[in-house]
């Protein structure tokens, strides 16, 4: 009795860390998309010659200044950046959890640092990191 | 000459810029397009000897950065060799080695030995003893220790050795080198032995790039009116979650439009080596040839692509699946994949592993990234590898690396001397070291380079260090076995009675004279077109082939009819020093 309770939780948890992965995820897929949408809707705003644009609300339109809308648009993006960020740091520390619930070695050099800009270079010019 | 070459420039770049244009109007190949041009055109064949001043005029084509030159450089002198010239790819042919047939330890999840399992056989201690190594290197755990096999000729040494290196996987770096390698007169010993111990240090490192990654779905160029103009471009991608359009500039159009990639030989270089290039071609002479060509267009409408962010740089995964009906004949290289899922801007980690020897190589400023490539890397100055594991410190601080240390082979260790025996006893201390494994045959011998004696010619205080595992010689059962197993490596059908006899020769004389036996059976069997190799057979071969103990036999008994017949083997070896 007391070993089927114990079995059902740790299935509860495994099961929940793992729809929690699935769900950060799509949120990151939804995130990308707005992000594009944004870009490309800031790309038009830069190369409209009016004064005032329509912005969506919800399901309503609005008539908008086009500067601020700009400014919307671009707070939005760093938004966007933010939580696209935090969700994938917070993604990797998931499936480490995952994987060691599920009694899985962790991956090698999962949780490494990467190697900044300058150095990726040097290490691919010299033929070390084959694509 | 000079003074030609000056007025021709020009002439040659406008000629490209027009053959450009026109491709992109007509949306057909170039090289069917006739081009206007009174010099060099697509296609055409630069023959050697050309002059020092046209050489340093094609470097200046190429620098110029809007030319559309795909340059190939090859031997040979026929015009279509010129043409079709490819990269050629490195296929790795595996040929049967003395220990192939070896593909881990042969252990069970518990580490107890397996009686026969991965083409290991018998030795079932010794193999038990290398499964608690390996445990040990896996938790990192026997950094800076040795590890001594020790057994008679033939007991399965390096078959151990190499079962481990299988067993640790690609990712742990194994060094296998001979005792007697050390010896060049390229490099000091102790030079030799601390690329070798760098050689088996490794350390894990992560890229990260932000990269887009999605399948084109329209590439639309507008050409500014006027030459030169300014041009505009739109690419929309797609994954299988969403679409969406980028604005292009100039100079991402131009590396959508083409690629710019030059090749020699077998690998991709930079302008660096392209200057190389264009001395070897001016040196050379006869003989080397190039041939100008506008390259293809890179990237078009169902291509699957990766832009890296940060550099701009495209990749062309393939060609996406929807599409591969699009024409009936495709070329070699189309690659067909999937279409991307899920987001269009991804993060992509790969993580790398790298030896402390190649970040030496590449950093040592005399001979540059090359070495890797052509293996002279020469020795390297201590200053250089000092700064390196300073910054391999920094890393580790900072998160950014990994030690992995690795396993360091050394066969035949009793060839060592005495130099190498200490400075691996000091080379051992350092918490970097990577786990020695050394092997011998030898018993109680000369250390080289003293006069003293020694177990297994090695120093006493080295020895101490040691972790000595025996092996013992295989029994009748575990031969027979081996040879089983050697014969389907071989690829050699043997009757039971053959394989009785076969076992018989190896326990009489060695287990190697047996297994040089079951190839040369296999080919006499083949002669008399038989698919099974018979008990004939192997006595044939065991008469047409001397073991060692009846080659001796043989020559002690014509020994007065052979050269230089001085009776004892010392005074041979005086008599050869003195006629050298």
């Amino acid at each position: 009795m007391d070993d089927q309770k114990k079995t059902l939780k740790y299935l509860e948890s495994v099961e929940k860390l793992a729809e929690e992965i699935l769900s950060d995820k799509r949120e990151i897929i939804m995130l990308d998309q707005r992000r594009n949408e944004n870009r490309e809707a800031l790309r038009e705003v830069s190369k409209q010659q009016q004064t005032k644009c329509w912005l969506t609300v919800g399901s309503v339109l609005v008539k908008h200044d086009i500067k601020s809308a700009k400014e919307l648009l671009e707070a939005d993006q760093k938004q966007l950046n933010i939580d696209i960020n935090k969700l994938r740091s917070d993604l990797k520390i998931k499936v480490n959890e995952l994987r060691d619930l599920e009694m899985q070695p962790p991956v090698p050099g999962f949780m490494l640092v990467p190697m900044s800009q300058k150095e990726s270079s040097a290490f691919a010019s010299a033929g070390l990191f084959p694509s | 000459m000079p003074g030609t070459s000056e007025e021709r420039q020009p002439t040659l770049s406008e000629s490209y810029t027009t053959v450009f244009a026109q491709e992109e109007m007509a949306g057909t190949s170039p090289e069917r397009q006739p081009i206007p041009s009174e010099s060099y055109a697509t296609g055409d064949v630069l023959v050697a000897p050309r002059t020092a001043s046209e050489v340093i005029d094609i470097i200046k084509w190429k620098t110029r950065g809007n030319l559309l030159l795909h340059l190939k450089c090859f031997k040979g002198d026929s015009l279509a060799a010129a043409q079709v010239q490819e990269v050629r790819s490195i296929t790795r042919i595996e040929r049967i080695g003395a220990h192939s047939h070896i593909r881990g330890l042969g252990l069970d999840d518990s580490l107890e030995p397996r009686a026969v399992s991965q083409g290991m056989v018998g030795q079932k201690m010794a193999r038990k003893a290398a499964g608690v190594i390996l445990q040990m290197i896996r938790e990192g755990k026997i950094a800076g220790r040795a590890v001594l096999l020790a057994g008679q000729p033939g007991t399965g040494k390096t078959a151990i050795a190499m079962g481990l290196a299988q067993a640790l996987g690609p990712d742990t770096p194994f060094t296998s080198m001979a005792g007697s390698e050390i010896y060049s007169l390229e490099m000091s010993k102790t030079e030799a032995l601390t690329q070798a111990i760098r050689k088996s240090i490794g350390i894990r490192i992560k890229e990260e790039s932000e990269i887009i990654e999605g399948e084109v779905v329209e590439v639309v160029v507008e050409r500014a009116a006027g030459a030169g103009g300014a041009r505009l471009g739109r690419l929309t991608l797609k994954t299988t979650d969403m679409e969406t359009n980028y604005d292009m500039g100039t100079k991402m159009i131009d590396s959508l439009l083409k690629e710019k990639v030059y090749y020699l030989h077998v690998y991709k270089f930079d302008l660096l080596i392209y200057f190389d290039m264009a001395y070897l071609w001016y040196k050379g002479g006869s003989g080397l040839r190039g041939v100008w060509r506008p390259p293809p267009n890179l990237v078009q409408a169902g291509d699957v692509i990766t832009i890296d962010k940060a550099t701009g740089k495209i990749n062309k995964l393939g060609r996406s699946f929807a599409r591969a009906r699009d024409y009936d004949a495709t070329g070699q290289q189309a690659r067909f994949v999937q279409c991307p899922e899920g987001e269009l801007q991804k993060r992509k980690e790969v993580v790398h592993t790298v030896t402390l020897h190649e970040v030496d190589v590449i950093n040592s400023r005399t001979h540059g990234f090359l070495a890797l490539f052509s293996g002279d890397t020469g020795e390297i100055k201590s200053e250089i590898r000092e700064q390196i594991n300073a910054k391999v410190t920094e890393w580790r601080e900072e998160g950014k690396a990994e030690m992995i240390p690795g396993v360091l082979f050394i066969d035949e260790a009793h060839m060592l001397d005495i130099e190498c025996f200490s400075f691996l006893n000091r080379a051992l201390e350092s918490d970097t070291a990577p786990v020695v494994m050394m092997a011998t045959n030898r018993g109680i011998t000369r250390i080289r380079g003293t006069n003293y004696k020694s177990p297994h010619g090695i120093p006493l205080d080295l020895l101490d260090r040691m972790i000595i595992v025996p092996t013992a010689p295989y029994s009748q059962q575990e031969l027979k076995e081996i040879l089983n197993i050697r014969c389907e490596e071989e690829d050699c059908q043997m009757s039971n009675d053959a394989l009785t006899v076969l076992t018989r020769i190896a326990t009489e004389t060695s287990l190697r004279y047996a297994i040089q036996l079951i190839t040369t059976a296999s080919l006499v069997a083949r002669r008399r077109k038989a698919n099974e190799v018979s008990m004939e057979d192997v006595k044939k071969v065991y008469s047409l082939f001397l073991d060692e103990h009846r080659s001796e036999q043989f020559v002690k008994e014509y020994q007065d009819e052979f050269m230089f017949n001085d009776g004892a083997g010392g005074e041979m070896a005086h008599t050869l020093k003195t006629t050298q």
